[in-house]
């Protein structure tokens, strides 16, 4: 075990222990902890992972290190790219995408892993701050057979009973069936990382519940950061802290700039 | 507008970038591909094009906003990367109703382009359906299938005036083909919209197109301007990356203005870069030569 990793070194390590091999992961803009995660996955245990970084589609197990580019576009990644989804047919195959994987960011999340990109305010019209927009949150999340909420930061702000907007449906007002009686195909939200823990969903309800503590977290702590009362089980688990090999694989061959420990 | 007396020979269609730029009226629906069609951009900033309804995303959209060209956004995205969540000058003009945002998502904007072009007064979606898309965007309507009752959205045509794109080449006569396939939704937006301008790095002999015509990615574009290094200061694969640098002074600028009431960087900006030059050699000629052959490396 290492001793000292940063809170995003270890969002993407526990992302990535999470991620299975012959999986389509999906990497949207602007999400420097998935895109070192599903490289790290992709290192570890993954040779038959797809990553598709803004539609550039690839398999990058052969190489000994597949760094974080600068941007997002850089042709330090697409050049590894072996097909590309811009041709004209974005959203095809949907049918066949329970076997994706999509992560998604958001200003706001409520209890149900509801998710808001689109700004904060009663008023559509004069949002107190806007937001980015859907981006492709909405038609992925609806369809993907699961994704993963993760935050780089975990307050009362973002974690709020109630989202003023919600841009992707997780579980809506709550309930197993919730996403089958819209008739949304995919799986919806399996967890919410966030510096503090990893939160999931219970299966009855699929209100949001402590998964795991990070490594000197206490649950107060989080329900003290956190906008709506938590379901916190009696068995909570401390976040398996990163092995030598991941922390070191993920230095080495992932993120030699260090940019996750800024 | 046909001529009277009939042609003789094929007519070409390359005009120049201002040329270009003057088909674009105040209050018309312009949609911008990717790389953004930066000479073309930059023209109808010039210009001072107004009360334009503008299918974008990112930084080609903010500077758009910033000029003030702008009164609606049909976006869905509007974030900027280098740490910026939301572009400046949208976030600004958004939050004070200076400009109109017709909220959707990629796969929404996709449909009602794809209706636009197939002459459909909609076409159905799944993705945002639970959502509040529908709700602050009254145009999507939340509809029951007749075939098996499911509850989707329809989702309008989407009919750009015009597409504005950048691409590899094309010839005189409008064939466009790309370096390592079209960008994001170019070839959604040309199918949707009324007439397509390419602006292209260079322009090749006819045959040179065909010489592989599965190659070519439109066919038939309505006017080509030659305009290389003409998606500066963004990338155009096989040609260039990104100008980083320039990217910041242009995100510093607007951020400024947007944030800090401090608008003089930005309008310095608009007008060193946008206005002043009266053609893109002109601007080329200010980013200096040093400075463009440096995009090739990285």
């Amino acid at each position: 075990m290492a001793d000292t990793y940063s809170s995003q070194e270890l969002l993407a390590i526990v992302l990535a222990r999470d991620l299975a091999d012959g999986e389509v992961l999906r990497v949207g803009v602007a999400m420097p902890v998935v895109e070192a995660a599903v490289r790290l996955a992709h290192l570890l245990h993954g040779p038959n992972m797809e990553l598709i970084f803004f539609g550039a589609r690839m398999n990058v197990a052969h190489l000994h290190t597949v760094p974080l580019p600068a941007f997002a576009w850089d042709r330090r990644v697409v050049r590894w790219a072996e097909s590309y989804s811009d041709t004209g047919h974005r959203f095809d195959r949907l049918k066949d995408w329970h076997n994706h994987v999509f992560f998604i960011g958001g200003i706001q999340v409520d209890p149900y892993g509801n998710t808001n990109l689109i700004g904060t305010g009663p008023d559509y019209h004069r949002l107190r701050f806007r937001g980015p927009g859907s981006v492709g949150t909405a038609t992925l999340s609806t369809h993907v057979g699961r994704y993963y909420i993760v935050l780089n930061s975990h307050s009362r702000r973002t974690f709020v009973e109630r989202c003023d907007y919600i841009s992707a449906y997780g579980w809506g007002t709550g309930g197993a069936d919730a996403r089958r009686r819209l008739g949304l195909p995919g799986g919806g939200p399996r967890y919410c990382l966030t510096p503090l823990c990893v939160l999931d969903f219970t299966p009855e309800s699929k209100r949001m519940r402590l998964h795991s503590l990070h490594p000197g977290v206490s649950a107060a702590e989080v329900q003290a950061h956190t906008g709506f009362p938590l379901i916190i089980p009696d068995h909570l688990p401390v976040t398996a802290p990163p092995t030598a090999e991941e922390l070191e694989t993920l230095r080495t061959r992932v993120d030699p700039q260090g940019l996750l420990r800024r | 507008m046909r001529p009277i007396v009939a042609e003789k020979e094929r007519r070409q269609r390359i005009i120049d970038e201002v040329a270009a730029a003057s088909w674009v009226t105040d209050g018309m629906t312009i949609a911008v591909g990717a790389p953004a069609p930066m000479a073309l951009l930059r023209q109808l900033i010039r210009r001072g094009v107004k009360q334009l309804t503008v299918i974008d995303s990112g930084l080609s959209l903010d500077m758009l906003i910033a000029a003030g060209c702008v009164r609606k956004v049909i976006s869905y995205y509007a974030g900027g990367g280098f740490g910026v969540p939301v572009v400046p000058s949208f976030r600004r003009a958004a939050e004070r109703g200076e400009i109109e945002v017709w909220e959707c998502e990629e796969g929404i904007l996709t449909a009602g382009l794809q209706a636009a072009a197939q002459s459909l007064p909609f076409l159905p979606w799944r993705g945002g359906v639970g959502t509040s898309l529908p709700e602050v965007n009254p145009d999507l309507k939340l509809f029951s299938d007749p075939i098996q009752g499911e509850t989707l959205i329809a989702v309008p045509p989407i009919k750009p005036d015009l597409a504005l794109l950048h691409a590899a080449t094309a010839d005189a006569y409008g064939n466009v083909q790309h370096y390592g396939g079209p960008g994001w939704i170019d070839l959604f937006l040309h199918r949707a919209a009324d007439r397509t301008i390419v602006q292209v790095e260079r322009v090749v002999a006819n045959e040179d197109i065909r010489r592989d015509p599965w190659a070519t990615t439109i066919a038939g574009a309505d006017a080509i301007v030659r305009a290389p290094y003409g998606a500066h200061p963004f990338s155009s694969r096989g040609f260039y990356v990104q100008d980083n640098v320039h990217v910041r002074e242009y995100l510093d600028a607007a951020t400024a203005a947007a944030q800090h009431d401090q608008p003089q960087r930005l309008a310095y900006y608009l007008n060193y870069y946008c206005r002043e030059p009266v053609t893109h050699g002109d601007y080329l000629e200010r980013i200096g030569v040093k400075r463009l052959l440096a995009l090739y490396e990285y």
